[in-house]
């Protein structure tokens, strides 16, 4: 079944390097999120798997075969690589009708009139767009255009799919509704997903392992609750989550084998993290996501109130604490008054302790 | 034998050349090398070289000798005035006419565009129809219709009166007839729909939300037009201004008709009346023009460069109130139709008029006839045809030969414009598409009679490169930079991933471009047809040296009638031409939707 | 970049290599032919094959080509081309080995011996059957006929221009008043006014100025009185660009008081007011007076044999038919062109040749060549 590994790769255009020695293995029926910010080398990435780009340096495998290697001189073309490519504009051929659409893949593999037409209405089907057969992509909705363009590249059965961005075209509630019928999708089809974007919510419901690029380098790969608990850097900390997490600089001194003190915001707090402790540098970063932060009654820390966003289901508190403005976010909807004095308290083991000069997670543990 | 690349070497090179787009490249880099490069390269040693004839006896050297004797006498001799009258007033009256020339296109065509895109103007429709008509029609077609129109006894060899003075009494002054003024004005109105076209395009795809953001902060009309408007399509404007001065400074009958009978001289005209006694001046001349072309390409490849900055092309943009010119409308509708009736209908009155009669200035009835058009049995006349040109078999060869060559042409030079339009825009950046894209637009600065001389002289080293087989050859270089041009707009306005969806499917190259990318913007394409088909149709300088003896084409027959001075026939041949390039455009575009404007790149 | 420049500058220098002359062969043939009668020149003809190509700057050359083809069954092709241009093709053509013309008719002496002739592109014949009615110095290069562009003038109105003197043109009651095609638009009017400056004429111009004012040439800066006459007259003059179109302009109504030196044999068409028009010297030879020092000139028109025909002899057959009564025709028929046959004889009410010979300017080929550069850039100066 189809593996995909990617080894040492590199893409250069001229002097700007897009993707920078990456390696990744991307294991068979999962599904994939290249995720980063725009410009991060994500989609460069997914195109050079495809085949629609060559990368400068390095190899590329997929199920065992070398589609691309540098050295051997290996590059084949995209549709020997038996991989289906859904693109963030679909890419849907205006001048053809819908079945046409999904159609013209299939006459080109020389499929038989008869097979087509039967994969073509059962496509139809399984997205739900029957009753457009006939008609332009101009003259169908946004979302119909996205199931027409899912249809036409699921025909030919690839047994990896490629998507770049292609919900990001569509309004917020669409979205949500695409992203449930995409993960049933993953199960229905039974292939490999490869999926861009940057929008870390999708990366987080949609796959089974993120990997998180930024300026070319690879950030952190990883299952997307474990990049949420436990982000590698400081980098993937900030990319991940809505509200971000807190960043609390300040100092450290170590005062035992798994404890250290940290003082920050005019607060001493003592980390006892979950492993030993290395050497520690002089300024650390404390990360604490939003749900660690809780008010309470009573506590010795006082913080005041700059603002707050009740959302019904949540409320995100902005607070004012030692010159900072950091965020809390509780359950349920509570409105605070603004510039009104609250207390804090920090709970939970996924305190997150980061080297202040280097951005590298150090630790984790508890305040 | 050992392969001299190594294994990765040769795979980089297969990688590379598994792109067709790389293909195409490199094909026409190396062919536009050999068809534009070389012949500059002929064209800058042809200005060392002593030629056959006067210039042997001047320096006493054999033919084929170098000698910097041309630069000279052409740059620095001052006895009897001969560098400052043959080449500095000639190169001061140029830039003058260019200047002026590209001010009004840039002025009429600008206004006209902003009234027609931003206004409630009424006949908006007929307006714009028949504002692209001068850009279609030939050059000398205003040229000749202003001397037709204004001549008088007063000015230039004029012994007889045009229309204006036999019909109206009116007799204009010499600087209105002939020279500076009417040649910066024939050219500009003539030019004044490429800047119609360019600058509407801004305008049209231009987001009203920048204009309506002012319009909100209570900023007056006028103030948005100047402190917006005007400064958002400055590039395009300037832009346009670097491509309409270039244009008029290569131009050739315009100032032979208007220029010539006083003696009003510019380069082109003078490398003319040179090339004959002294090529070698003559090509100096055609280097001059040259550079000033390239020194032009460069910077308006900086200010197109920069012009990123702008991100004008939003979409279409929602709404676009337009500005009510409320009591104003009628009047500037109602004079608008009047010039462009004036400009382009007049003219072929004018020339269907010339066409019957027998004498000149005599426009009474009984002095016309429809001999020059249906006779048969015109000895009479010693005109040099002895049957009206509808019945000629001479002219219906003629004719028949001329669209021939067009269509070979535009079939040529649209298909090599598609191809490197796909070239240039799928390596967009890379240096190779930079090359392409300069070769493929250098055929524009060349000036079409020495682009000629050259081709002559290359045909003659190239068995078979003869007759039609060149013409062909120069016509689609010579209209490769339009057909260029609206390829990569047609590809421009198409997205990558529509190719991709096909290749991932393992769609063949020929089967994409011939299944999808060209069906998809078949109107841009064809456009890219259109034009070197209508030009081609009335070309006569660039073709005057290589139209074979056994066939002329309508625009030689044209010229030789014309200096015979057999004008009824002349006229009518000029009548000819233009219905047939307009029925030729106007069919095209209602069948295909394809159309000048799309051409230009609007 | 440097190689790429190198390297076709070597491909330029094999290509040229390549086109070796091959006149020889034809000028072989012309030779041995001179002396062939008019039967063993059709025979000849009659064998070769493929299209028979004429060059010519005139019109009516292509009538006679055309005549010709018809009565011996030959296909054929003319071209009617600026005799600027058809040096061009010639020297391009044949330098390039390329098919072009079998026989070219064409004007200005001095390029035919400065480029045609002396470059091996035009090969001189004399067909044997006429030999004896040319004289001998119109026989190298042979001369088909002789052109002639004379003074005429508007004979409306009260202010006719009957000049009797060419001096009279440069008076300022002459200005705008002469139209003349301009001399760098055709190079037979170049010609004539180089001509002006050499011994022979300039003396009689200087003559001419002391019969007309009675006092003797006072030359200035210029080097003689031609040089003087030139300055004068050009400054007088308004330049056309066709002489048909001249012709036509100067016979109207309203050209009243103009004059215009153009060819004679334009008065021919149907658009000219001929009735209008007067011939400057055929009114003096009427009233037994003359125009001085010359009413006009006149240029020999040459028919030759190009060095890459691919018909020589049906070339040979056609210059042989030209210099008869037949070949004359499409000229005959009108004034203004004079063949060099003796035996045909100008159309009546014409003048002869001989009288046109002695008023007016010829042209010297050698003279022209050697003072072209000088008389150019002089003239130059007057046409702007």
């Amino acid at each position: 079944m189809p593996e995909i590994i990617l080894k040492n790769v590199t893409k250069r255009f001229g002097k700007f390097v897009a993707v920078d020695n990456l390696n990744l293995t991307i294991p068979t029926r999962s599904f994939i999120t290249l995720l980063g910010p725009s410009g991060c080398g994500k989609t460069t990435t997914l195109r050079m798997i495809a085949g629609l780009e060559t990368p400068t340096e390095g190899e590329i495998l997929i199920d065992g075969v070398t589609v691309f290697s540098s050295e051997k001189g290996i590059n084949i073309p995209p549709n020997k690589r038996d991989v289906g490519f859904l693109f963030q504009n679909y890419a849907l051929w205006p001048h053809m009708t819908v079945y046409q659409n999904i159609a013209f893949g299939l006459e080109n593999l020389k499929w038989d009139k008869a097979r087509i037409r039967e994969r073509v209405k059962e496509l139809l089907a399984m997205l739900k767009i029957e009753e457009f057969e006939k008609r332009y992509p101009s003259e169908l909705s946004g979302g119909q255009q996205q199931r027409v363009a899912i249809a036409r590249t699921l025909a030919p059965n690839p047994k990896v799919l490629f998507m770049d961005e292609p919900l990001s075209n569509l309004d917020a509630k669409l979205r949500t509704e695409m992203r449930t019928e995409l993960k049933r999708l993953h199960i229905d089809t039974d292939s490999t997903f490869v999926y861009v974007t940057h929008d870390q919510l999708e990366a987080m419901t949609l796959s089974t392992k993120v990997c998180l690029m930024e300026k070319g380098l690879l950030q952190q790969y990883a299952a997307p609750l474990e990049m949420y608990l436990r982000p590698a850097n400081l980098f993937v900390a900030d990319f991940m989550g809505s509200p971000t997490m807190n960043f609390l600089k300040g100092r450290a001194e170590k005062t035992g084998e798994n404890t250290c003190e940290v003082s920050f915001c005019g607060l001493k707090r003592t980390f006892t993290a979950a492993k030993p402790l290395g050497e520690l540098p002089e300024s650390v970063t404390l990360g604490v996501r939003p749900e660690f932060i809780t008010i309470c009654q009573d506590s010795d820390v006082k913080a005041k109130v700059y603002s707050t966003l009740p959302a019904g289901m949540e409320t995100t508190v902005k607070l004012q604490l030692g010159g900072e403005i950091i965020t809390s976010v509780i359950f349920g909807s509570v409105d605070f008054e603004i510039d009104s004095e609250v207390s804090l308290a920090f709970h939970g083991r996924d305190m997150l302790l980061y080297n202040g000069e280097t951005g590298a997670l150090m630790a984790d543990g508890s305040l | 034998m050992r392969n001299p690349f190594s294994a990765r070497q040769r795979a980089r090179l297969r990688a590379f050349f598994g792109k067709p787009a790389n293909i195409i490249l490199v094909t026409f880099c190396i062919v536009l090398c050999v068809l534009t490069l070389y012949p500059l390269i002929l064209l800058l040693l042809e200005t060392i070289t002593v030629h056959a004839g006067k210039e042997v006896r001047a320096t006493k050297l054999a033919a084929g000798d170098f000698s910097l004797y041309s630069l000279e006498k052409i740059f620095a001799t001052s006895k009897n005035a001969y560098s400052k009258l043959t080449f500095y007033e000639p190169l001061f009256n140029t830039l003058a006419v260019a200047l002026t020339a590209s001010l009004i296109a840039i002025l009429f065509g600008g206004v006209v565009a902003w009234l027609i895109t931003r206004t409630n103007l009424k006949y908006k429709k007929f307006i714009s129809t028949v504002f692209v008509f001068p850009y279609i029609m030939p050059a000398w077609t205003l040229a000749t219709f202003w001397q037709t129109f204004f001549k008088n006894v007063n000015v230039g060899a004029g012994t007889s009166n045009g229309i204006m003075a036999s019909v109206f009494g009116i007799y204009m002054p010499e600087w209105f007839v002939y020279g500076y003024f009417p040649i910066s004005l024939v050219l500009g109105l003539h030019y004044a729909p490429f800047a119609y076209i360019l600058i509407g395009g801004i305008l049209r795809n231009m987001d009203a939300n920048l204009e309506e953001a002012a319009t909100i902060l209570k900023t007056p009309r006028w103030r948005v037009m100047l402190r917006i408007t005007l400064p958002i399509v400055k590039p395009a404007l300037l832009s346009t201004l670097l491509l309409v001065f270039a244009s008029s400074m290569s131009a050739y009958s315009v100032p032979i008709f208007l220029g010539s009978p006083v003696r009003y001289y510019v380069l082109s005209t003078k490398m003319m009346s040179l090339i004959n006694n002294y090529p070698g001046q003559g090509y100096i001349i055609a280097a001059v023009m040259i550079i000033f072309g390239v020194t032009i390409l460069a910077v308006n490849q900086k200010i197109t460069g920069s012009r990123k900055s702008y991100t004008t092309v939003t979409g279409k943009s929602s709404q676009i109130s337009l500005v009510n010119l409320r009591r104003f409308n009628r009047p500037i509708a109602v004079c608008l139709t009047i010039l462009m009736v004036l400009v382009a209908v007049v003219p072929l009155i004018t020339f269907a008029l010339e066409s019957v009669i027998i004498k000149a200035g005599d426009y009474t009835l009984s002095n016309m006839t429809l001999d020059f058009w249906i006779g048969r049995n015109l000895n009479y006349l010693d005109q040099g045809d002895s049957t009206g040109i509808l019945l000629s078999a001479k002219v219906l060869k003629a004719l028949g030969f001329s669209l021939l060559l067009a269509i070979t042409c535009s079939v040529v030079a649209g298909t090599s414009g598609v191809l490197v339009g796909y070239g240039i825009v799928k390596r967009r950046g890379s240096k190779l598409a930079t090359a392409v894209s300069n070769l493929s637009f250098f055929p524009y600065l060349m000036p079409s009679l020495a682009f000629g001389a050259i081709y002559l002289a290359m045909s003659t080293r190239v068995p078979g490169l003869q007759g039609f087989a060149v013409l062909a050859l120069i016509g689609s270089v010579k209209y490769l930079p339009f057909a260029s041009r609206s390829g990569v707009n047609a590809m421009l306005q198409l997205s990558g991933e529509i190719e991709e969806a096909a290749v991932i499917v393992g769609v063949p190259w020929y089967k994409r471009m011939l299944r999808i990318l060209f069906p998809i913007q078949k109107s841009s394409f064809l456009s890219g047809y259109l034009l070197p088909m209508v030009s081609c149709m009335r070309e006569l300088s660039l073709f005057v040296l290589l139209v074979p003896t056994s066939n002329t084409l309508l625009t030689t027959m044209l010229m030789q009638y014309s200096e015979k001075g057999w004008a009824q026939f002349g006229n009518a041949i000029n009548l000819l031409i233009i219905v047939v390039v307009l029925i030729v455009n106007f069919a095209v575009n209602k069948l295909t939707g394809a159309s000048i404007d799309k051409g230009v790149g609007g | 970049m440097k190689k790429l420049i190198s390297l076709l500058l070597a491909l330029t220098m094999v290509f040229a290599s390549c086109s070796l002359a091959l006149g020889e062969s034809v000028a072989e043939l012309a030779k041995a032919a001179e002396s062939m009668t008019h039967e063993e020149l059709v025979e000849k003809a009659m064998a070769e094959e493929g299209t028979f190509t004429v060059y010519g700057n005139t019109s009516r050359i292509v009538t006679a080509a055309e005549n010709f083809a018809a009565l011996y069954n030959i296909p054929f092709a003319g071209s009617n081309l600026k005799d600027s241009e058809i040096y061009t093709k010639l020297e391009t053509e044949i330098s390039g080995g390329a098919k072009g013309a079998d026989m070219v008719m064409i004007q200005d002496g001095a390029s035919l011996q400065d480029i045609a002739i002396a470059g091996g592109y035009l090969i001189n014949f004399v067909p044997a059957s006429v030999k004896a009615n040319i004289a001998e110095g119109d026989q190298n290069p042979l001369i088909h006929q002789f052109i002639n562009k004379v003074f005429i003038w508007n004979n409306l109105g009260d202010n006719v221009p009957a000049i009797t003197n060419v001096w009279q043109l440069t008076e300022p009651q002459f200005k705008g008043n002469i139209v003349f095609k301009a001399p760098d638009a055709e190079q037979v009017n170049m010609n004539f006014l180089v001509m002006l400056t050499n011994e022979e004429w300039s003396g009689k111009l200087a003559e001419a100025y002391k019969n007309l004012y009675g006092k003797d040439i006072d030359l200035g800066d210029y080097e003689n009185a031609g040089y003087k006459w030139i300055a004068e007259f050009l400054s007088n003059c308004v330049f056309g660009n066709s002489d048909t179109t001249l012709a036509e302009e100067v016979s109207q109504e309203t050209a009243q008081g103009k004059i215009g030196l153009f060819v004679l044999s334009k008065l021919r068409s149907s658009s000219v007011y001929t009735e209008n028009l007067t011939v400057g010297q055929y009114q003096a030879t009427a009233s037994g007076t003359a125009i001085e020092p010359f009413s006009g000139f006149m240029y020999p028109m040459y028919a030759m044999l190009s060095a890459n025909a691919s018909r020589p002899y049906t070339a040979m057959l056609f210059i042989e038919y030209l210099m008869g009564t037949d070949g004359f025709k499409p000229w005959g028929k009108s004034i203004g062109a004079y063949s060099s046959n003796s035996e045909i004889v100008p159309l009546e009410g014409d003048l002869s040749l001989d009288v046109w010979k002695q008023t007016l300017v010829m042209e010297d080929p050698e003279y022209i060549l050697e003072n072209y550069e000088d008389v150019y850039s002089f003239v130059n100066m007057f046409l702007q």
